[in-house]
């Protein structure tokens, strides 16, 4: 038990060797490892921070950008409602003016159509008026229509104004003595050469020879005309005919708005 | 009744003799060493780390980590002094479980140059951090008067460093032999593996208590500097 001082000093010599031994080969190379792997570590911290920002800064970017982008949809979205409600007016407006105009069209058509109708009425009219005074006169004054007409237009010459009857003269004069002779009714010979007779009497100009030609015109309506050389004596029954026309102008006028609510359900229909 | 392994003498030429605690010692120091050039041979600092390289990291660590707790300070300069004691007694006392190995911390010659090292380390480091004088003024304090019993404070404490160690290695091994003779089978074997955990608390203790010598020095510079400074 005593303690043997040779192995004491062989072992203070062995440890200390031991200590450089181990010094050299476990403490220094595993505490550098250590130390690389914690720099290693913290670098990579770092770089992860690093990123992290930068990440962030790029997400906010993004987040702006998508605002703006909303922003600027939502003021796409509103030029188009606006244009939109533009484009519907100028549509709706288009739409009414044509309607308009179409209806306008379908007045001037109507208001043709009923000048035309009344026209026709006022020619029938005429013709049944003739027709029924043709009646009466052939059973009253056993004369016929047509005969009286032949009358009563060469009592007209012969009571033609004196300013007239130099026009008219002056007019046959510019034609040679040619003029027209339009009846309603197939013309009367007999009757044309005692009205020629008659127009002779009336000119003062000498010399003159008249050549009629006679015309049927069922427009005329129980009527007579001589034209020469733009120059018109007529008769027929217009005149009357035109009172006739008004009274019933003025019935139709009357019953226009019925008319009227016919004429929409025609567009109605058009449409 | 047992024989200390320094008397067991395995090779002399003329006064030369290597007996089996210098052996055995040797043995330990190439083992340790070249366990430790092989695994650090091929360290890593990125990726999976090898197991050996883990447990020595561990260890290389957790002696950091005591020497740390011990002194509160870098353990870099004291870790290969400290961290040897430590590891040097705790493999040669682990090895006691091989058959026909004795362990060199057995020997009471062993212990006292392990104690006789501390006791130089202690005025070396203390040297080395603050300077001769102020290291040597330390044994005048507090007055010129506690010379003496600074030095024997010194002195006692490297002798029961070494008794202690050499105590309680002697004592596993006697107390084996003594239930040989007593209990011959398997009990022996519950008292070699007690034995283990003694040894290891051995290398423990003696490696902290180095530590706590050195550190002391340091910390009265410390304290001294500390009221300098107020």
């Amino acid at each position: 038990m005593i303690i043997d001082w040779y192995t004491t000093i062989f072992q203070i010599i062995n440890f200390l060797v031991l200590v450089f031994l181990l010094r050299a080969f476990l403490y220094r190379p595993i505490i550098k490892a250590m130390d690389t792997r914690e720099e290693i570590i913290m670098e990579r911290e770092e770089d992860a921070a690093t990123r992290k920002e930068q990440a962030e800064k790029e997400a906010n970017e993004y987040r702006d950008q998508r605002a703006a982008l909303e922003e600027e949809k939502e003021q796409i979205l509103e030029e188009a409602r606006v244009s939109a409600e533009k484009e519907k007016n100028s549509l709706l407006e288009k739409a009414r003016s044509e309607v308009d105009q179409t209806r306008r069209r379908w007045e001037d058509a109507f208001e043709r159509e009923k000048e035309t109708f009344i026209g026709e009425l006022r020619r029938r009219i005429g013709q049944q008026a003739c027709h029924v005074a043709r009646r009466c006169l052939s059973d009253l004054a056993d004369a016929s229509l047509e005969a009286h007409t032949w009358d009563l237009f060469i009592d007209k010459l012969k009571k033609l104004p004196e300013e007239e009857a130099s026009a008219l003269e002056k007019a046959l004069t510019g034609e040679k003595g040619a003029f027209s002779l339009s009846s309603a009714f197939e013309p009367d010979q007999e009757k044309a050469e005692k009205l020629t007779g008659v127009l002779k009497e009336l000119l003062s100009a000498d010399g003159l020879e008249l050549k009629p030609s006679l015309k049927e015109n069922p427009d005329l309506v129980c009527g007579l005309e001589l034209e020469a050389g733009g120059y018109r004596v007529a008769w027929n029954v217009d005149s009357y005919l035109e009172d006739v026309e008004e009274k019933i102008l003025k019935e139709l006028d009357h019953t226009a708005p019925a008319e009227e609510e016919v004429a929409e359900g025609d567009e109605s229909r058009t449409d | 009744m047992t024989i200390s392994p320094d008397e067991i003498v395995l090779f002399q030429y003329g006064w030369f003799k290597i007996n089996a605690t210098i052996f055995f010692t040797w043995l330990v120091m190439l083992l340790l060493t070249l366990v430790s050039w092989l695994v650090t041979r091929k360290l890593t600092s990125e990726g999976p780390l090898t197991r050996w390289q883990n447990l020595l990291e561990v260890l290389v660590s957790g002696i950091k980590g005591q020497i740390y707790e011990v002194s509160r300070q870098d353990p870099g300069p004291y870790l290969p002094f400290v961290g040897t004691l430590f590891i040097f007694i705790a493999v040669s006392n682990i090895l006691a479980i091989v058959p026909g190995y004795t362990p060199p911390t057995s020997s009471l010659s062993t212990t006292a140059a392990l104690a006789i090292c501390v006791f130089v380390a202690v005025p070396v480091f203390g040297i080395a951090n603050q300077g001769i004088m102020n290291y040597l003024r330390q044994y005048l304090k507090p007055t010129f008067f506690m010379l003496p019993f600074n030095i024997i404070g010194e002195l006692s404490r490297t002798l029961a460093l070494a008794v202690r160690l050499y105590g309680n290695m002697m004592s596993g091994t006697i107390i084996v032999a003594i239930l040989l003779t007593i209990t011959p089978l398997i009990f022996p074997v519950v008292m070699q593996a007690l034995g283990l955990l003694t040894g290891l608390i051995q290398a423990y203790i003696f490696a902290i208590l180095a530590m706590v010598y050195i550190a002391s020095a340091n910390q009265a510079r410390q304290e001294i500097a500390e009221k300098g400074e107020k």
